[in-house]
Parts: structure tokens; C-alpha cells; sequence
């Protein structure tokens, strides 16, 4: 099976053929936000390790955290958990053999989508919130 | 093969579960902690009970993210590219690892 397919041997159907599901935008969401979060991790290590050197080494990964930018990158990295988080659960689900009759597929992709953003929203603002204000 | 592949799609399933728990006590954090000054945050997260559930976090998170990219590096990817990126994933999770345990060591167990 190695090597790329020959021109001959004919492709299977490609994108512009398949008619949109809540399924189909959810598993790309999914492969999407697992990319997403393992460049997050890599910024939890960088901040972890910032920390632990000190305020100085710190300051100006603060002074990025605290901008509009971070602050993007931030809001951007919660919901990127919340998504992979919601939907991780429903493969779970399916893994368990249950929940892939499409209408209830259908429902919980819908679900998941409508729940991330909720659960982001409340992060977000209890956050700032927490923090006195944007 | 088929062995490697069962035990992966497990270990995949498995990271998931446990990275459960961990992502919501991480969101949970992140806004307990949103307003803090840098010396009550490195104090919160220098107590073990802190930094060692947030290593478990990043080292448990690369892992699972690895075995994540990796499947969309084979899914995309036929020519010889697929194996230096994997290569790569590799490279990447371990530093990621590394850098998490040698942060807890520093935080919370170096003098």
C-alpha cells in the first residue's frame, strides 16, 4: 500500500460531491480543534516553564497574555477544548456501539457545536469576571 | 501490524479518558485564576497539587495529540514527507514532555 496511486486507478469520490452533514462538519471540527489544541499544549509548556523561571523571564509572555492578541489566542484555545472535549465524548459514546442512528448522530453533532460555544462563553466571561472587567 | 494498531486506538481512547477529568479541572483554573498577580500564580501553581496534575495535563495532552497527528500525517501525506513529520511529532511531544516534568521539577521540587 505504499506509494502514492497511480493516474490511473480511479479516486474515490472527492469534495465537491458530498452533500454537507452536521456529521461530516463535525469530524473535520474535530481533526481540526486536536491540531489546534496540541500547538495549546505546547504554549501550557512554554507558559508553565516561563513561570517557574520567574517574573522577570515571565514579563513579557504576561504582557502577550493580557493583549488583544492573547486574549484571542486564549478565547480561540477554550473553545478549541470545549469542541474536541463535547465531541471526544460522543466518539466515546460511539465506541461504546451506541448513538449512530443519523438522527440521533445528527442531533449530537448539532449539540456538540451549540454546547461548545456555551461553555465557552461562560469560561470566557466568568473569567473576566473574575478578572474585574476586559 | 494489527497488534500496534489495536493497542494504539486503545491507548488513544485511554489518554482520552483521562485527559477527561484534566481538561475540565484546567478550564475550572482558568478562570479561578484569571485575576491573579504573577507571584499568587506562581505560588498556586508551584503546591504539587497544582503542577503535577498540570504536567499530567501537557505530558498525557502531547501524547494524546501525537497518536492524533500522526493519524492525519498518514491520511494526507504518501510521499517520503510522511515519515520525517511523524518523525517530527515525535520530536515534538517528547520536548513537550521534557519541558513540563523539568517545569514541576523546578517549581515545586528543586530546593
Amino acid at each position: 500500500m505504499a506509494g502514492s496511486p497511480s493516474p490511473s486507478r480511479p479516486l474515490s469520490p472527492h469534495l465537491q460531491i458530498w452533500r454537507f452533514t452536521v456529521t461530516m462538519a463535525a469530524s473535520i471540527t474535530h481533526r481540526a480543534t486536536g491540531v489546534a489544541n496540541f500547538a495549546g499544549v505546547v504554549l501550557l509548556a512554554a507558559w508553565m516553564f516561563a513561570v517557574a523561571q520567574g517574573p522577570g523571564f515571565f514579563y513579557p509572555i504576561g504582557e502577550i497574555l493580557t493583549s488583544t492578541l492573547g486574549g484571542v489566542i486564549l478565547a480561540g484555545f477554550v473553545w478549541s477544548l470545549c469542541f474536541h472535549l463535547l465531541n471526544g465524548l460522543r466518539y466515546l459514546y460511539w465506541d461504546s456501539g451506541r448513538g449512530f442512528a443519523p438522527k440521533w448522530a445528527r442531533a449530537t453533532g448539532w449539540a456538540v457545536y451549540a454546547g461548545s460555544v456555551l461553555l465557552t462563553a461562560l469560561v470566557l466571561f466568568a473569567g473576566y469576571a473574575a478578572r474585574g472587567g476586559l | 501490524m494489527a497488534k500496534k494498531h489495536t493497542s494504539t486506538f486503545v491507548l488513544q481512547r485511554a489518554s482520552a479518558v483521562v485527559l477527561i477529568p484534566l481538561t475540565i479541572w484546567f478550564l475550572i483554573s482558568l478562570v479561578a485564576h484569571a485575576g491573579d498577580s504573577f507571584v499568587d500564580m506562581q505560588a498556586w501553581l508551584s503546591r504539587p497539587t497544582t503542577s503535577l496534575p498540570f504536567a499530567a495535563l501537557i505530558v498525557i495532552g502531547a501524547y494524546h495529540g501525537r497518536i492524533g497527528l500522526e493519524e492525519v500525517i498518514v491520511d494526507y501525506i504518501h510521499s517520503w514527507l510522511k515519515t520525517v513529520l511523524i518523525l517530527l511529532s515525535w520530536l515534538a511531544a517528547l520536548a513537550v514532555m521534557a519541558i513540563a516534568v523539568w517545569s514541576v521539577y523546578q517549581l515545586s521540587f528543586a530546593g
